[in-house]
């Protein structure tokens, strides 16, 4: 049983059509042993960026205080927000920098990137434990039920989606992919954003 | 004890004088208004740094000095005062840059930038057993931020945004004649051409492309933006400083 | 005056390893990190250098990306293919790419090939291995084109043709049956599409795309997916969900459009003094 699993839990990210949605369930556990349907592992981090730390839940906490105040001191010195990309390349030096000594969490961030010319342009990426960027085009997934996610999103997932059919394309991946492991589940909680708002939603999930 | 020349208070330059100077800082800034002159100009689409490089003899191989500096890509510096601690700053800088790139991706706005430079000036002013830099800098740059950016840093580590400013020697008639010649719509051409022409004002000897270092920030078009970088997603992105050749150094100095 | 940059102390944070030491002896192995199983090849042709690669990178038995970058930049031209643990040959390249552009800042030239291979070399060897980057090394500099190839323990080697990665075998096998010296561009690119290629198809760390960069005297051209050979195929039903088939027990909207009533206090509004 690896380190990875202890506590449970599982992210996805998605691009639609001038949107991203992420996505986590909402099970902290113990091994086997459920502790809380309620735990949150996904965060904001600016208005348009949010990110998702699946893993050890004692670092979900440590690396959440880090990021907020790395993002704080970020926002303060620069005087503006911090973009996803260069968000996405703080984790990932960061988590690089524990390069021999890791925290045990696999990060998933979504969120809307200005253009030059104004507009907002859909982004997410993943990292590995040691800081390993993965942009993807469609969708990532972290977490312990990231293998079945994987197949289930690249059943579900096609370009384009409008926010609100990406809201069911993202929940349904979620939902289906945690009902088939054991250490995710309990409920999910969905983000959508988009240009000029963010909706959250709580879903219902199996609790066994 | 108290003389004329700041007395007891100029040997530390920790200590203020009565009447709350930093004596040690105003011999700083005496040793930049010795230095040869330099100057930037924002312009519209772009900013212009430039300086006069003399040497104190014919024997001197010119080629060797280098005033205008590039940090990074996005933004150069030229200095004037003491050469010396003008290389230690750059090196700084340049450091600096790379530090940020390496945890960020990309590299310093202009702002940020300086503010680290400034950040080393205003320690030297303040810790025991150093001198200040005896250089003040002109730090042009650009960032997706706030577009074309040019600074003024200071022996005491204060720094101002300025759209002309001058530094060295013939920096108070400098500051005079681009009073006067700048306004807020002038070209990137013109402004190369205003800056040569305030530097001939006091020059002594002959302005060739040996004797004038100038470098230019330019503004990149929205499909420059979109582009991305040199060499995929991990690559650069496209300079937008860069150091004017002698070539063209001469023909502006033709026209 | 020796004070470090305000934004990074230099090196690893070993702050964690005594809290993972101890759970590694209490039999929890250490999670596996992104590797790119990997096929990368180089070759020498008539002016200059191919390198090339394909786009898998993979965790464990899952592919966690089907169209990576494996071909980075070091300098504008010299670039470098990595194989190995993903996140070390990314942050090795960048690392040394960061320190050739204040080397050539410093020193006012372009850097070399041997420069950008030896300062590999001792940041590997410095850690003994286990910074697990294999790496492909090519570039043009002012004494010609150079092809190296540096493994994780900081051995290199100078040679006219190189393979590395899981899918090395394959690809060298593809090498050594047709590789000839000075061969024209269009051949040398079509013999590194085929090698990676034979890497793509015959082993199971490798697939998706070939990425190739042909670097010359002149200039350097990088061929992002030069050759798709395994492009997902149109979807011939579409699986999207009819809008409300996903129940919700609660739902928050956080808008980021702020809307400001302005009351004017006094029946005229006077205008402001602003003498």
């Amino acid at each position: 049983m690896s380190i990875m699993e202890y506590n449970g839990g599982s992210v996805i990210a998605m691009v639609g059509k001038d949107c991203v949605a992420i996505a986590s369930d909402l099970r902290l556990g113990s091994q086997a042993l459920g502790i809380s349907s309620n735990f949150q592992r996904i965060f904001p981090v600016t208005d348009r960026v949010y990110v998702g730390l699946p893993g050890l839940a004692t670092d979900v906490t440590t690396l959440r205080e880090r990021f907020r105040y790395r993002v704080n001191m970020y926002t303060i010195k620069e005087e503006r927000e911090i973009e996803p990309e260069t968000f996405a390349h703080l984790v990932s030096s960061t988590l690089y920098q524990h390069r021999f000594g890791p925290y045990f969490i696999e990060p998933v961030m979504a969120g809307l990137s200005k253009t030059p010319s104004g507009g907002f342009k859909p982004f997410i990426a993943a990292t590995d434990l040691i800081g390993c960027l993965n942009f993807a085009k469609d969708f990532v997934v972290a977490g312990t039920a990231s293998a079945k996610l994987f197949g289930v999103a690249e059943g579900l997932w096609e370009p384009d989606l409008e926010a609100e059919d990406l809201f069911e394309t993202i929940s349904q991946t979620l939902l289906n992919a945690v009902d088939r492991d054991a250490y995710s589940g309990w409920g999910a909680i969905v983000h959508v954003i988009t240009k000029d708002k963010i909706i959250t939603r709580t879903l219902k999930g199996r609790m066994d | 004890m108290a003389t004329a020349d700041g007395g007891a208070y100029s040997y530390s330059l920790t200590v203020f004088s009565p009447s709350g100077k930093l004596v040690q800082i105003e011999h700083a800034l005496a040793a930049v208004s010795q230095g040869t002159t330099s100057l930037g100009i924002k312009a519209s689409n772009g900013i212009v740094i430039a300086t006069e490089k003399k040497s104190s003899s014919i024997l001197i191989d010119d080629s060797m000095i280098e005033k205008v500096a590039v940090v990074c890509p996005n933004i150069g510096i030229v200095y004037s005062g003491m050469g010396p601690d003008f290389r230690v700053l750059i090196a700084r800088a340049r450091k600096s840059a790379q530090a940020y790139w390496k945890i960020y991706g990309e590299y310093p706005p202009t702002k940020v930038l300086t503010q680290e430079i400034a950040t080393v000036m205003q320690k030297a002013t303040q810790s025991g057993g150093v001198r200040p830099f005896g250089v003040s800098l002109l730090v042009a740059g650009w960032d997706t931020n706030r577009g074309p950016s040019l600074y003024q840093v200071d022996p005491s580590g204060s720094f101002w945004a300025w759209k002309a400013s001058a530094i060295g020697k013939n920096m108070v008639n400098a500051k005079t004649f681009l009073e006067k010649r700048y306004n807020d719509d002038i070209s990137l051409e013109d402004a190369i051409h205003t800056a040569l022409l305030t530097l001939k004002e006091g020059f002594e000897g002959q302005m060739t492309e040996k004797t004038i270092e100038i470098g230019v920030v330019t503004v990149p078009t929205l499909e420059e933006l979109e582009a991305g970088k040199i060499g995929g997603e991990t690559g650069r992105p496209k300079p937008t400083f860069r150091k004017l050749s002698e070539e063209e150094v001469r023909d502006y100095l033709a026209l | 005056m020796s004070q470090q940059s305000a934004f990074s102390s230099p090196g690893f944070d070993f702050s964690n390893s005594v809290r993972n030491n101890f759970l590694q002896e209490k039999g929890m192995p250490l999670p596996k990190a992104t590797s790119t199983g990997t096929t990368i090849v180089g070759c020498l042709f008539k002016d200059g250098i191919i390198l090339g690669a394909d786009t898998r990178a993979t965790e464990g038995e899952i592919i966690a990306d089907k169209n990576c970058e494996k071909i980075h930049y070091i300098t504008e031209s010299i670039r470098c293919c990595g194989a190995g643990t993903a996140a070390d040959t990314e942050f090795t390249t960048a690392t040394i790419s960061s320190n050739m552009e204040l080397h050539s800042l410093s020193t006012g030239r372009k850097p070399r090939v041997v420069t950008v291979m030896t300062m590999l070399k001792q940041y590997l060897f410095q850690y003994q291995g286990h910074i697990g980057a294999a790496l492909v090394l090519g570039g043009v500099d002012s004494t010609g084109p150079h092809l190296f190839t540096i493994h994780p323990h900081g051995s290199t080697d100078k040679l006219p043709y190189v393979t590395m990665g899981s899918g090395s075998l394959a690809a060298m096998a593809v090498f050594e049956s047709s590789w000839k010296p000075n061969m024209e561009r269009s051949d040398a690119l079509a013999l590194v599409s085929a090698a990676v290629s034979a890497g793509i198809f015959n082993d199971l760390g490798s697939g998706s795309n070939v990425d190739a960069c042909i670097i010359t005297a002149t200039q350097t051209e990088m061929l992002r997916n030069f050759v798709k050979p395994n492009e997902r195929v149109e979807k011939e039903r579409h699986y999207t969900f009819r809008r409300g088939t996903t129940a919700w027990k609660s739902e928050n909207i956080r808008d980021l459009i702020v809307n400001e009533d302005i009351t004017l206090v006094g029946a005229t509004g006077d205008a402001m003094d602003t003498s």
